[in-house]
C-alpha cells in the first residue's frame, strides 16, 4: 500500500525556506543564551536569598539580652537603680542590651513572684526576635568583671565546662546530665549550687526550643502545686522527668557564672572570689538576718572601680 | 509433464525429472490429467523438442491466441492481489509461476501463523503504529495492576510516597484482662483489623497493630490510656522512612478505601484543615493566646500559616478534641509534645477531672502552652472521623458530626459504642454498607439489572 511517486513538490514554491520552528525566539543559538541567562539568575537569586540576608537579622541587633526582673515595691529606688546601671554598663561595653519587667508585669494567677522570671524570659523571646543568647540574671546579684563576655567565657568554651554525668538534684540523684552533648546542641546553661539547681544566673538560646521550655515551665499546674521552692523546683521537675529539655540541658561550674556571697548556700567552689564574673546575694531575701542591700554595699563601689579602670 | 509447472515443493507443482518418471502415471501426484501444448499429452518427459514447441506454442496462433488471453488470464495478478482466496487450484500459468517465487501469497494451506503474518504485512504502517502503541498500553496497564509493580510504586518514596504514612491500630484494647472479651469483640477486632489491612496494601502504607492490653507496667503507676504515646514513639523508633502516623481506634472503618491518604487529605493540607480554633470551638477556647508578651506566631490564630508547621492534625467532635483518629508528624516538636503529655504533677492534680484521660490531657496543654498551638491543626471531623447516628446524639444529627452516605465519607468511628451501644452491630453494618457502596462496575450489572430483569420475568429473588 505505498505510493508508487513521491508527493509532487507544490507548483508554487514559498519565497522564503520555511521556518524550522514556530517561535522564532527558540532558534538553537538563542536558547543557549536563554539557558545560560536562567542559570545565572537563579544561582544570583540563591545567593541573594542565602548570603546576602544572612537569616534575615538585622545589623546592630545585640547578640546576647541580660533579662533581671525587679522587685520595686521592696527594694529602695537608690538600690534598684544601682543594679540597673550595673547591667546597662557591661551590656554597652559589649554591645549586649538590657530588659528589665517588674515582677508585676505578669499574670502569675497568685503563684510566687519568684515565678514572673519565665514569661519575663518569653517576653524578652519576643521584643528581641533575633537576639542568639537570653541571660536571666536574678536581682540581687551584680556583673564583677566586665571584661568577660557570654560567649567568650561561657558559650564558646561550653564543651569544656560542661559537667558530665552530673546528678541533677547533688547527692544522688538518679537523672544525670548529659555525657556526650555538642556545643550546638546545647540551649540552657545552668549551674548547680548545694540545694540543687541554680536559676538565679541561666542562659537559654533563642529557638523553638526556648519557647517549648518557658511555656512548660509555665504551666499552671506546676504554679498551683506549691512547689516548696516554687519556680526553683519545678525547674528541677521538668528536668528529670521530661528527658527533651534534659538533652539540651548543661551544668557548668558556678562560679563562672553564679558565685555567691558570704552566707550563700554554695560549697566552698562556689563562693565568690575576686575576679569572678559574677557575684549573686543569694537567698539574702529570705530573711535569716541578711539584707540584701547591705550586702551589695561594698561591691557596689566595688564594680563601679572594676568598670572604670578598665575603660 | 509440461514446463507450465512451477519449481514449488506443493503436490503437482515443479520440474518433472525424467530419471524418476513412473510408468504407472504422470509424475505429478495430480489426479487429473494435465492438459498439455499441441497435444503430446501424457508425455512426462521434457525433451528438447517438447521445449522447444512449447515455447513456439506460445506464439504459434498469431491471429487468435486462446491461451493466457481470458479475462482472468489477462488480470489473474491484479485479481488475486485484492482476492487471495481466488488462487486456488493446480491450475497454473506463467504469472503465477512467478509470483509464487516470491511467496507473496501461499494460499489455503498457509498455517495460521502465516496467515496473521500476512494480515500484518498486508496493514498500513501507519495503523500497525496504532495498533501496537494501544497494545502496549493495554500490556502496561495490566502489568501495572494485576502484579505487585503498582504496589511498590506507590510505596516507594519518590513516586507513591506511601512509605511515608503509617497506620497505628489500636487493637486489644484491654485484653481481656479487665473484662470479658467474646466473640462479638474479637469479631469486632478481626474486622477492623482486616480493613486496615486491605487499605494498607492498596496503597502501600505501613500498619502497625498495636497490643493495648492493660498491662501491669501501666497498671500501677497511673497511666493508663497514656500508652498512646509510648505507642506513637516506639512507632516512630521503628518505622524510620515514616512521616506522617494515623492513629486509629479499634472501633473504626475506613469505609472508603479508594481514597488515599494523599489526595484526600495531604495533597492540599491547608485547603483540607483549619488553623484557627475559631472555627469550630465546642470548647470555647480563647484564641489566639491571652497573653501579651508573646511572639507573633504564638499570638497569630493560625501560626506561620504554612502547612509545612503544622505537626499535629486532630478532628473535633461535639465536646472537644477526638484522638479516636488523628495524625501526627515526624518533628522535634512532636518529640516535646510526646515528652510533656504525660506528667506526674498534672496527674496528680487532674487524675480525677480528666475523665478522657490524654484527650482532656492534650486539651489542657493547648489551652495553656502557647508553644502548642502554632503547630496543631485541626481537621473537619468528617473527613477522617465521622460518627454513627448514636454518638454526640444530644442534638440529633449534625451535617458536621455523623456519617452521610451519600457524601461518601472517608472513615466511621463508632465512638462510645461499648457504653450502651452494639458495636458489633454496627460495625457489621458499616462493613456491609462499604461493600455495597463500593462494588465494580460487574457486581453493580449484576445486581441491578440482571437480578432484577430476572425477578420481574420470573418473580424470584437471586443472588448472583
Amino acid at each position: 500500500m505505498h505510493l508508487a511517486l513521491p508527493a509532487r513538490k507544490s507548483t508554487h514554491p514559498p519565497p522564503y525556506a520555511p521556518r524550522t520552528r514556530r517561535f522564532p525566539m527558540l532558534r538553537r543559538s538563542r536558547v543557549q543564551a536563554i539557558v545560560i541567562g536562567l542559570c545565572v539568575l537563579s544561582a544570583v537569586l540563591f545567593l541573594i536569598s542565602h548570603l546576602g540576608g544572612s537569616d534575615g537579622v538585622p545589623s546592630g541587633t545585640p547578640p546576647v539580652v541580660i533579662v533581671t526582673v525587679l522587685d520595686q515595691d521592696n527594694y529602695s529606688k537608690a538600690y534598684i537603680d544601682n543594679i540597673k546601671e550595673n547591667r546597662i554598663e557591661y551590656a554597652r561595653k559589649h554591645g549586649y542590651t538590657t530588659f528589665f519587667p517588674s515582677n508585676t508585669d505578669y499574670d502569675l494567677a497568685g503563684a510566687p513572684s519568684s515565678w514572673a522570671r519565665v514569661p519575663a524570659l518569653r517576653h524578652a523571646l519576643t521584643k528581641f526576635p533575633h537576639s542568639t543568647f537570653f541571660w536571666f540574671l536574678d536581682q540581687n546579684s551584680l556583673i564583677m568583671n566586665p571584661a568577660l563576655t557570654i560567649e567568650g567565657h561561657v558559650m564558646n568554651p561550653i564543651e569544656s565546662l560542661m559537667i558530665k554525668d552530673q546528678p541533677i538534684v547533688p547527692p544522688d540523684s538518679v537523672i544525670k546530665t548529659f555525657s556526650h552533648l555538642k556545643a550546638h546542641q546545647v540551649d540552657l546553661v545552668l549551674s548547680q549550687d548545694r540545694d540543687g539547681l541554680a536559676h538565679g544566673s541561666f542562659i537559654v538560646r533563642r529557638g523553638e526550643w526556648s519557647k517549648f521550655f518557658l511555656d512548660t515551665w509555665f504551666d499552671p499546674l506546676y504554679r498551683s502545686y506549691n512547689f516548696q521552692k516554687a519556680d526553683a523546683h519545678a525547674l528541677e521537675h521538668i528536668v528529670q522527668w521530661h528527658p527533651t529539655i534534659l538533652s539540651k540541658l548543661v551544668l557548668i561550674p558556678q562560679r563562672i557564672i553564679n558565685a555567691y556571697s558570704p552566707g550563700g548556700p554554695a560549697e566552698e567552689s562556689g563562693m565568690y572570689h575576686d575576679g569572678d564574673f559574677v557575684i549573686r546575694f543569694a537567698g539574702c531575701d529570705q530573711g535569716g538576718g541578711r539584707d540584701c542591700i547591705k550586702e551589695a554595699d561594698p561591691f557596689s563601689k566595688q564594680w563601679r572601680t572594676v568598670f572604670h579602670s578598665q575603660r | 509433464m509440461s514446463l507450465s509447472r512451477s519449481p514449488s515443493p506443493r503436490p503437482g507443482g515443479g520440474w518433472a525429472s525424467p530419471g524418476l518418471s513412473s510408468p504407472y502415471g504422470s509424475g505429478s501426484g495430480s489426479l487429473t490429467p494435465q492438459t498439455s501444448y499441441r497435444g503430446n499429452g501424457n508425455s512426462n518427459s521434457v525433451t528438447w523438442e517438447s521445449a522447444k514447441a512449447k515455447s513456439e506454442g506460445l506464439n504459434g496462433y498469431p491471429s487468435f491466441s486462446t491461451q493466457n488471453s481470458g479475462f482472468f488470464n489477462r488480470h489473474y495478478r491484479k485479481i488475486s492481489s485484492n482476492l487471495p482466496r481466488f488462487n486456488l487450484g493446480s491450475e497454473k500459468s506463467y504469472a503465477e509461476k512467478e509470483k509464487l517465487g516470491r511467496g507473496r501469497w501461499s494460499p489455503r494451506d498457509g498455517s495460521k501463523l502465516a496467515r496473521i503474518k500476512s494480515l500484518i504485512r498486508r496493514v498500513g504502517r501507519k495503523m500497525k503504529l496504532r495498533v501496537v502503541i494501544v497494545l502496549a498500553l493495554f500490556l502496561m496497564i495490566i502489568l501495572f495492576y494485576m502484579t505487585p509493580l503498582h504496589y511498590y510504586w506507590r510505596r516507594s518514596r519518590h513516586l507513591g510516597g506511601g512509605r511515608k504514612y503509617v497506620i497505628i491500630l489500636a487493637a486489644n484494647q484491654g485484653g481481656g484482662v479487665m473484662e470479658w472479651k467474646g466473640p462479638r469483640e474479637w469479631a469486632i477486632e478481626r474486622d477492623s483489623v482486616r480493613n486496615k489491612r486491605k487499605y494498607v496494601n492498596r496503597w502501600g502504607y505501613d500498619l502497625e497493630i498495636v497490643d493495648m492490653s492493660t498491662k501491669k507496667r501501666y497498671a500501677h503507676e497511673w497511666r493508663e490510656s497514656w500508652e498512646k504515646v509510648d505507642t506513637i514513639r516506639n512507632c516512630m523508633r521503628k518505622f524510620p522512612d515514616a512521616e506522617w502516623f494515623w492513629w486509629m481506634d479499634l472501633n473504626t472503618f475506613i469505609m472508603e478505601p479508594s481514597y488515599s491518604l494523599q489526595t484526600h487529605i495531604f495533597n492540599n493540607l491547608a485547603g483540607n484543615t483549619y488553623r484557627d480554633i475559631n472555627e469550630y470551638n465546642p470548647l470555647n477556647i480563647t484564641h489566639p493566646f491571652p497573653s501579651d508578651h508573646l511572639d507573633a506566631e504564638s499570638l497569630s490564630p493560625v501560626g506561620d500559616g504554612k502547612t509545612e508547621s503544622i505537626n499535629l492534625i486532630v478532628p473535633q467532635d461535639c465536646s472537644g478534641f477526638n484522638l479516636g483518629s488523628f495524625f501526627v508528624k515526624r518533628s522535634a516538636w512532636t518529640d516535646r509534645l510526646l515528652d510533656v503529655w504525660w506528667d506526674p504533677v498534672g496527674y496528680e492534680q487532674k487524675h480525677m477531672e480528666w475523665e478522657h484521660k490524654e484527650q482532656d490531657a492534650l486539651e489542657f496543654l493547648y489551652i495553656n502552652q502557647p508553644w502548642i498551638r502554632p503547630h496543631t491543626a485541626f481537621i473537619p471531623q468528617r473527613k477522617i472521623n465521622s460518627f454513627p447516628p448514636g454518638a454526640c446524639s444530644d442534638n440529633g444529627n449534625d451535617s458536621r458530626i455523623h456519617y452521610n452516605e451519600k457524601d461518601r465519607d472517608f472513615v466511621v468511628n463508632m465512638a462510645g459504642c461499648e457504653w450502651g451501644r452494639d458495636c458489633w452491630g454496627e460495625m457489621y453494618n458499616y462493613r456491609e454498607l462499604s461493600n455495597y457502596l463500593n462494588r465494580t462496575w460487574w457486581e453493580r450489572f449484576k445486581e441491578d439489572l440482571v437480578a432484577v430483569v430476572w425477578f420481574k420475568i420470573t418473580g424470584k429473588k437471586v443472588r448472583l
